[in-house]
């Protein structure tokens, strides 16, 4: 399929209406998706933390960048690659699952693949992790989040195959998923810095 | 049903109206202490102007301006369509409505004033806190008194959620009100040290609990399946949800004390009940989001719908988010960090006002028998509220993270690797960040508030009679 490709998907994702045409028209096989679109973008993000990291240590605020050791960097790296595929598919798995109540199409790779798209944005504005500031990311990744979402909820219709007032009750019930499982990394997250993995905390 | 007999909806009107007011002011207040975090020197050298004025005034104008009076309005509009019999003692709802306005309109001029209890969300001094009793007592009155009248044997369930808000928050707010009066303007809290703290966060997680929430779910189990147009998905859920919410919540105020001097049992108490409150709050998710799931043909003609989906959203974030930040290990993180101010947000703008603003669109044009003024106007608040709540709450995850991490980072030798004031000083974009979501967000209150006005301009409202009812449901 012409848009299983990271390029041609960053190109529509500013051509919304032509993206739901795109998705609408494929029937992606799952296995196609996660090698051709899921695994490519989410290795982008953890390769330029990595870089930025590395190079000029992050800054949060309050002083002196924070350089973690080689290690701790590649770890930390790792375990953002696969916080993004298990966030790609198992946005995908719950959609799917919710397909059936809001009238949409069901297949997983489909699912995959509008995940894939609603994710782009993010994906490109992860270049702000060469800039390592915590202010500088929120500043680039905050538009990018609202496109995703100006995504979800324009392309949901006619990319799954349902009316557009379903299409707003899903994109609405796929939000509270990822927030949630948003949410749930950063509990997970601060769960092992207070047991003592990740930086030193006096805890 | 006695000749003549009508719904007293007028009172009903009012409050709606003193709820978009007390929101304008509300959300105003904190638009500006939040700019206050950017550029503290816009005070002005006014105490009254001063942070520490201001932001009670702002949580105060919200959470008992908007919050409660918009509950009393639904809860007195609701009661009767759910009881087929206008209001019991309408003169008392009228009081209680406008007493309600004159106490919090006393209150919020002691508040600028410099007058304090000190307790969060408990700031009003003992006069006040008095005149809010006998307030309150009045609303019961006239809320019970119309359930004893009713024509429906069945007492339904937004009534149980709007019934446990006012017998709860009577109990919550006497005894945590309990002091001793040294002037007009000054007393002391009958409890001390500890058990002062665990007093006031009994009530302050309380009132969370079954004003932020049970009152507004009291407002949604009526209106949602209003504006579906259908039952409710679950009615048996409903009731589970209702005693397994009000059974679970009030054990969970400790968490607030995660390692303080309070005992350790209580905190761990605290932690595991918080958690156990994630099983009935999502029940109640659940049912909302089937009940409008099998309604979706209405989005099409609703615009006040796509405001409550959305609340549901945010209302599943916050009682997942609660639980877990109650969680000892994150807390150590979390706690006093704007990570907690962000949940507070995504609760109190995701799904107390989305959900209000969407019952006003609703109610509204019914009251007057009108059409909606504008349904352009209202989809630009939803998107406005929508992108305003987002950026808040992304801001806040933020900066309240950054906080956590960077005020417990240890160096090498075991010294705190920052000075607090030099974290606090980096927080200033965060800041400017959230500022410019409040601006939205409120922007959005302004829309609404001229489309309602527009709504109701020149028209009265409308007197409806009860229906007929029939024998087997009496």
């Amino acid at each position: 399929m012409t848009f299983l490709s990271p390029w041609r998907l960053a190109r529509l994702t500013v051509r919304p209406s032509e993206a739901g045409e795109h998705l609408a028209a494929a029937t992606p096989e799952a296995h196609d998706v996660i090698l051709r679109l899921v695994l490519p973008l989410s290795v982008v993000p953890p390769a330029l933390a990595w870089i930025g990291g590395a190079t000029f240590g992050w800054r949060l605020g309050g002083g002196e960048p924070l350089y973690i050791p080689a290690g701790g960097l590649a770890l930390i790296s790792l375990a953002y690659f696969v916080a993004l595929v298990t966030g790609f598919v198992s946005t995908a798995l719950v959609a799917s699952w919710m397909a059936g109540t809001y009238g949409a199409r069901r297949e997983f790779g489909a699912h995959l693949a509008f995940v894939a798209l609603v994710g782009m944005p993010a994906i490109l504005a992860s270049v702000a992790h060469l800039a390592p500031h915590a202010f500088v990311n929120m500043l680039l990744l905050i538009p990018a989040l609202i496109w995703c979402l100006y995504l979800l909820y324009r392309c949901l219709p006619a990319a799954l195959g349902t009316t557009p007032e379903q299409g707003i009750l899903m994109a609405s019930s796929v939000v509270a998923y990822v927030l949630v499982a948003f949410v749930s990394l950063l509990g997970i997250t601060v769960v092992l810095w207070s047991g003592g993995i990740g930086p030193s905390l006096g805890v | 049903m006695p000749a003549g007999e009508r719904y007293h909806d007028r009172v009903a009107g009012w409050l709606t109206g003193f709820a978009v007011l007390w929101s304008l002011l509300g959300m105003t207040a904190g638009v500006y202490i939040a700019a206050e975090l950017v550029w503290p020197t816009i005070d002005f050298g006014q105490e009254w102007l001063s942070y520490g004025r201001l932001r009670n005034l702002h949580t105060n104008a919200v959470i008992f301006g908007f919050g409660v009076s918009a509950l009393m309005a639904t809860a007195f509009y609701s009661v009767q369509r759910t009881c087929h019999v206008p209001l019991f003692a309408p003169g008392l709802a009228w009081f209680v409505a406008l007493a309600w306005q004159a106490t919090l309109l006393a209150g919020g001029a002691s508040l600028l004033a410099g007058w304090t209890g000190g307790k969060e969300y408990a700031e009003l001094e003992w006069p006040i806190d008095i005149a809010i009793a006998v307030v309150w007592v009045c609303f019961a009155v006239v809320f019970f008194g119309t359930i004893a009248r009713r024509r429906i044997q069945a007492i339904y369930v937004s009534n149980w959620f709007y019934g446990a808000l006012i017998i709860v928050i009577a109990m919550l707010h006497i005894v945590n009100s309990l002091a001793i009066p040294v002037t007009w303007s000054k007393s002391y809290s009958l409890f001390a040290g500890a058990q002062d703290a665990i007093v006031q966060w009994w009530y302050g997680h309380n009132a969370v609990g079954f004003l932020l929430t049970g009152g507004f779910l009291g407002m949604l189990y009526y209106f949602l399946p209003k504006h579906a147009d259908r039952p409710i998905w679950s009615y048996r859920l409903s009731i589970v949800a209702f005693w397994a919410f009000t059974y679970s919540y009030i054990w969970a105020g400790p968490h607030h004390l995660h390692y303080n001097a309070v005992p350790e049992w209580v905190q761990s108490l605290g932690m595991i009940m918080s958690l156990v409150l994630l099983a009935p709050s999502w029940a109640t998710m659940v049912n909302g989001v089937m009940t409008v799931a099998g309604a979706w043909e209405k989005l099409r003609t609703d615009v006040a719908l796509k405001f409550i989906v959305l609340s549901l959203a945010f209302y599943g974030l916050a009682t997942f988010e609660g639980p877990m930040m109650s969680i000892k290990s994150v807390n150590v993180v979390s706690h006093f960090t704007d990570w907690t101010v962000g949940h507070v947000h995504s609760g109190a703008l995701g799904w107390n006002a989305l959900i209000t603003f969407g019952t006003f669109y609703f109610l509204v044009p019914r009251l007057v028998g009108a059409e909606l003024h504008s349904t352009r106007l209202a989809n630009w608040h939803f998107w406005l509220a929508l992108a305003g709540v987002m950026l808040y709450v992304l801001a806040m995850w933020g900066a309240g993270v950054s906080q956590g991490l960077l005020w417990l980072s240890l160096d090498e030798i075991g010294e705190l690797s920052f000075s607090f004031k030099d974290i606090m000083a980096s927080m200033a974009p965060y800041y400017a960040l959230r500022l410019v979501a409040g601006v939205v967000f409120l922007s959005g209150a302004v829309l609404m508030a001229i489309n309602l006005w527009m709504t109701v301009k020149g028209r009265v409202i409308v007197r409806v009679a009860p229906p007929a009812v029939a024998e087997s449901a009496a």
